[in-house]
């Protein structure tokens, strides 16, 4: 094992070790000590991610190839299937994605078990008279074990195994509040809605052990690209499943939706994603641990990992519901009047556009925003918690405004945040927070597949001739490209290292730079163009982005007080603010520089190059075309600066206007007509649990109502009737038969025999005594003649 | 001619023995069940007891007369019979008038209260 390896897997125990501290001694080791052991753990689990970061950006490329190659794996346990022995293997996936995920885990972890402890300090925490201020932290470091644990997996069964964790984690700590009626439902609600996305994980993960014969991520994915060249397996024509021979549909993409299900669930996507708002009842810090920065973060880094075994049509599933989820919850935010509901709204509309960029294949892009978005969105939650701890539980912003003088650090940082996610940054100078980047990145990947993306190909085509014909109907080509080597194995290694991390100009004009340009091609040919409102749409959220936040932040901590009561005692407290400083200062700023390398250089490792270079390149390379800088030179990005280059400013700006003076002008535009209507229905989050509660949950009771019924009127009450019939029927048997008739018969027999004989011994018992004293003579006297016949005999 | 043993019966008429004794006694202990079970009188009954102890009394005296070897045995405990009657004379008519202060009849099955 290398000592990466040992680091990382360490990191993970740490945690867990801490929580099994925690939990049976938590309650004895007491109120501050407790937190403050969670985040000597959290801490050691920082170092140990910094010291392998740290090792990690000093390797190159090639290097961390090599590492991710030669990662140990232990075998579990070999499950069968057939003649087939395929092992469950656990093992570390080393590659820049994980090292980077680790140490954003980690970093924004410890800054918020630090922020816990002060915002813990001053909650009453107790049930029934025992303290849940341990528990709470234990809590936090299974959850700090799980993520980790989720983040280094190399085998989609142990992955699996965390993601379970986490949502586990998850539930606990969103009905951390448990007496109170609205948050223990919260925590049912999360967990629920994500059995229902786990259930199509589960049907992806057994479908890929069936069919690919592997679970582990990086050999599934050969296998996967191999069938798909080879149309065997999973890509076969005929399908046999249950003994059902089934044609013409590609089990393939099946799998894809599949396991992107799980996605859906964890991040809170279009379908499910009604349980994000609701687990903001959970304590504040966990809101921004948990569902802001990372555990719903899982589900996009998911759909990173799996990326590999997503068919073209899966692909697009991914990016439509990306795209309607960043949509509708950016509108639902605008009109939260609670500042954590608004807060996770926009975690909702930027994780649609995460799934959205890994839809269109913006790879990279897409992670690289889910870094930056987690540091910008755990502070911009940290400020919320401070706010809502420094008002004393007040949540509603209707009730807030003017705070900036009470609490001038955590006005600032949130405005940091707000800049970050509205994406700020001023195109012409190339300066920017990490949010401009990163949505830009997606944004300009949607342009190329909406735009650009045919020209793209045919203009590649006239360039890369020969290898383009040889399979120019090869409709899974772009396995092929990032998989054609596995057919042939020997020549495979070579060509996977060249392909995947050339000198700049190393490969260019050789065999597999000609080959990769076909391929190239042919994913230009198989990969749909994106329909136009899918790239549009993106556009006019990144102007309603900066609405929203602008007018949380300005309602919150900008204008005249509207409540009084609640300006009077805000205040601030240093060891939660600490942290917000921590966070803004060191990670909005550098995240990009430091970060997107790695993720740039995880995507090509990740992804075999294929369609990350495809999409995600540019234009001017051929194999190694990843733009490291943002250059405005680049088409798409060009042009973009004229959609949303100022999209924040004019959002932002937007805001101010409508909301500067409080609610007074929103009030008057609401009663306008359509704003009514569109009021009405985004306040009621577009009726969402609505027909949720009616279809599903009342659905559901219907359906369980009825069933109850059915079952209890005929089974249950059959079976009690069946049971009462029989013992009735044995009673009678016993009753009649056996009492009446054998112990009634025997003892009425005696009594009837004795009664009959009396009857028949009494006749003579007339009770005169003359008639005794006949019979006392007659018997005498035969008595008498009995002795003379005897003695007569005798003598 | 003379035959002894037709004079036996003659003998056995002329010549008293111990036969005759319990002939009469049988005969005088036989009327007194009779007269015991068939009359409704109290009284008479009383009469056929009395009948009956006699009957027995000429028993024991002829038994002690003929086979007696010079005792009187039989006479001491036919006195005691008579002593016994006399007794059981005074205590029946006392039963009998109790009898009849309970039933305002001496007619003895009407004192059937024992019938089974």
């Amino acid at each position: 094992m290398h000592p990466y390896e040992i680091a990382l897997i360490a990191g993970v125990a740490v945690p867990l070790l801490m929580f099994a501290v925690l939990a049976l001694f938590g309650y004895r080791i007491g109120k501050p000590a407790a937190g403050w052991c969670a985040v000597a753990a959290v801490m050691a689990s920082l170092a140990l991610s910094i010291y392998v970061l740290v090792g990690w950006l000093g390797g190159t490329a090639a290097d961390h190839f090599r590492l991710g190659q030669e990662a140990a794996r232990y075998t579990w346990l070999t499950m069968s299937i057939g003649a087939n022995h395929i092992p469950v293997q656990f093992g570390v996936k080393l590659d820049s994605l994980t090292v980077v995920m680790y140490f954003m885990v980690t970093l924004v972890s410890t800054c918020i078990f630090v922020f816990s402890v002060g915002y813990m300090s001053g909650h009453s925490d107790e049930v029934d008279g025992i303290s849940k201020y341990h528990r709470f932290f234990a809590y936090l470091c299974l959850f700090e074990f799980s993520m980790l644990g989720l983040v280094i997996s190399a085998s989609l069964f142990f992955l699996f195994v965390f993601w379970e964790l986490v949502g586990l984690c998850s539930y606990l700590l969103i009905g951390f509040y448990f007496d109170r009626k609205y948050a223990s439902d919260a925590g049912i609600k999360a967990f629920v809605t994500n059995r229902v996305g786990d259930f199509g994980f589960l049907i992806g993960l057994m479908l890929v052990f069936t069919f690919l014969q592997t679970l582990d991520l990086d050999q599934a994915a050969r296998t996967f690209a191999e069938q798909a060249h080879m149309k065997t397996g999973i890509f076969a024509p005929v399908v046999q499943i249950f003994g059902w021979h089934i044609t013409g549909v590609t089990l393939a993409t099946v799998m894809g939706i599949g396991l992107f299900c799980g996605a859906i669930g964890k991040s809170a996507q279009f379908p499910l994603h009604v349980w994000l708002p609701d687990a903001m009842a959970g304590p504040t810090p966990v809101s921004a641990l948990i569902h802001a920065a990372t555990m719903v973060a899982a589900g996009v880094y998911l759909v990173a990992r799996i990326f590999r075994l997503l068919t073209p049509e899966a692909q697009m599933f991914v990016a439509v519901i990306g795209c309607i989820t960043l949509t509708i919850t950016a509108l639902i935010a605008i009109v939260q009047t609670d500042i954590k509901k608004v807060l996770a709204y926009s975690t909702l509309s930027q994780l649609g556009y995460m799934i959205f960029g890994l839809g269109v294949g913006a790879w990279i892009a897409a992670l690289f925003h889910l870094i930056v978005h987690a540091f910008f969105k755990a502070m911009l939650f940290l400020c919320s918690g401070q706010v809502i701890e420094g008002c004393h539980h007040e949540q509603d912003i209707r009730r807030m405004g003017g705070l900036h003088k009470k609490m001038p650090v955590t006005c600032w940082t949130f405005f940091v945040g707000v800049l970050a996610i509205a994406g700020f940054g001023i195109p012409a100078l190339n300066f920017g927070l990490g949010g401009y980047f990163s949505k830009d990145e997606i944004l300009a990947v949607a342009y190329e597949r909406a735009y650009n993306w045919t020209y793209r190909f045919e203009e590649g085509a006239e360039h890369g001739a020969a290898g383009h014909h040889a399979d120019a109907a090869q409709p899974q080509a772009k396995y092929m490209l990032a998989q054609h080597h596995a057919a042939e194995p020997d020549e495979d290694k070579i060509l996977e290292e060249d392909a995947g991390y050339p000198g700049e100009g190393e490969i260019i004009g050789s065999e597999a730079a000609r080959e990769a340009r076909a391929a190239k091609q042919k994913i230009g040919r198989d990969t749909p163009v994106l329909p136009k409102w899918m790239f549009w749409l993106p556009i006019i959220i990144a102007y309603v982005t900066p609405f929203y936040m602008m007018r949380c932040w300005w309602l919150t901590f900008m204008g005249k007080p509207r409540d009084e009561e609640v300006h009077h005692h805000a205040h601030e407290m240093p060891l939660m603010w600490v942290p917000l400083v921590v966070l803004s200062i060191g990670t909005v700023f550098t995240s990009y520089f430091l970060f997107r390398p790695e993720i740039a250089e995880a995507g090509r490792q990740a992804t075999n190059a294929a369609m990350v270079v495809a999409v995600d390149g540019g234009e001017h390379g051929e194999l190694n075309m990843l733009s490291l800088t943002h250059e405005a030179a680049h088409n798409p990005h060009g042009a973009l600066i004229y959609y949303v280059g100022f999209a924040w400013l004019i959002g932002m700006v937007f805001a101010w206007l409508i909301y500067r003076k409080g609610f007074i002008l929103a009030e008057r535009l609401r009663r306008i007509w359509p704003l009514n209507w569109a009021y009405v229905a985004l306040e009621q989050k577009l009726f969402f649990d609505h027909v949720y509660n009616t279809v599903f949950v009342a659905g559901t009771q219907w359906v369980v109502a009825q069933a109850a019924r059915l079952v209890d009127t005929y089974i249950i009450d059959g079976l009690a009737n069946l049971l009462a019939r029989i013992t009735v029927g044995l009673a009678n048997f016993s009753g009649w038969v056996l009492d009446a008739a054998g112990i009634d018969g025997i003892v009425n027999g005696l009594g009837e025999t004795a009664e009959g004989l009396g009857d028949i011994v009494r006749r003579p018992q007339t009770g005169r005594i003359r008639n005794y004293l006949l019979f006392g003579t007659a018997g005498a006297s035969l008595v008498l003649i009995a002795i003379v016949i005897v003695a007569v005999k005798i003598g | 001619m003379f035959d002894p043993e037709d004079f036996k019966y003659v003998k056995f008429l002329v010549e008293i023995g111990l036969t005759h004794y319990l002939v009469v006694a049988t005969l005088l202990f036989s009327m007194g069940i009779f007269v015991m079970t068939t009359k409704r009188n109290a009284i008479g009954v009383l009469l056929g007891v009395e009948m009956v102890l006699n009957g027995a009394a000429i028993n024991l005296v002829a038994f002690n007369r003929y086979h007696g070897l010079a005792t009187v045995d039989g006479q001491v405990v036919t006195l005691f019979i008579i002593v016994l009657a006399a007794a059981e004379a005074a205590l029946a008519v006392a039963i009998c008038m109790n009898y009849y202060k309970n039933l305002s009849t001496i007619d003895v099955d009407r004192g059937d209260t024992l019938a089974g």
